[in-house]
């Protein structure tokens, strides 16, 4: 239980890349750090319930981000290959 | 407790890293040490399938990721020097604090309901993990449409 302050220290780590970074490969290692913050708590809460399930949650949400990181990748790289850059700042000009 | 302090630091240091560090190559190498100490601190929480299971999938997400980096970015000019990493290591360190702080001060509830590990997989969520594959097909089946959108109309 007394992991929780490390679980909400990733999540704000994870927050901070994505409001300050421009690259979209940071902007992907940002959001894996706030999946893994918040699949930590089931581990944590499994260990000091002693409780499997809490694992067994984790193993479930963990496939889900894994398949999300899995799709905004493929994004990544089919916006690389029609526009060139991975800078948000540009895509948001293209846009206009 | 020394180990789980060691954890501790080491855990949000290479985290605030994969953050920190402009190199897409060394963020993502930074990523990959942290999903291995967060391996071993499910390990120590006494955790094993959790354990596992995040390395697994940790080491396998950073791999295609690296591969995304290594293909997709150029080296920049402007990354950090060893001075500017000293001190996002310093910030690492001071990030981790309350975090040490609070490991002195373990609390322990028991559950009243305990269950092995495959009970609760595979009795308790059997749909859930049926729903899991169907979502884990859906992706692929997802990815590969795009890709084959993308060679149609290059």
């Amino acid at each position: 239980m007394e992991y929780i302050i490390l679980s909400m220290t990733l999540l704000a780590i994870g927050i901070y890349g994505l409001a300050t970074k421009y690259d979209l490969i940071k902007l992907l290692i940002s959001i894996e750090m706030i999946t893994i913050a918040a699949s930590m708590n089931f581990v944590i809460f499994a260990s000091s319930l002693n409780d499997a399930l809490g694992q067994a949650f984790m193993i479930l949400a963990f496939s889900v981000d894994t398949c999300i990181t899995a799709v905004a990748l493929a994004l990544v790289i089919i916006v690389y290959r029609k526009l060139g850059t991975l800078d948000i700042r540009e895509l948001s000009k293209l846009k206009e | 407790m020394m180990l789980d302090v060691l954890l501790v630091v080491g855990l949000v240091v290479s985290a605030f890293f994969a953050i920190y560090l402009d190199e897409a190559i060394h963020a993502v190498l930074s990523l990959a040490v942290m999903n291995v100490i967060l391996s071993v601190f499910y390990f120590s929480l006494d955790t094993p399938f959790a354990a596992v299971f995040q390395l697994t999938m940790g080491i396998g997400t950073v791999a295609v990721l690296f591969l995304a980096g290594e293909m997709l970015t150029t080296k920049v000019g402007t990354a950090q020097t060893p001075r500017q990493r000293l001190l996002g290591l310093m910030i690492g360190v001071l990030l981790s604090v309350p975090s040490i702080l609070a490991v002195g001060h373990k609390i322990t509830v028991t559950s009243p309901f305990r269950f092995p590990f495959s009970t609760a997989l595979w009795e308790l969520r059997a749909i859930d993990v049926m729903a899991q594959s169907l979502v884990i097909l859906t992706v692929a089946i997802g990815i590969a449409m795009i890709f084959k959108e993308k060679r149609r109309r290059p």
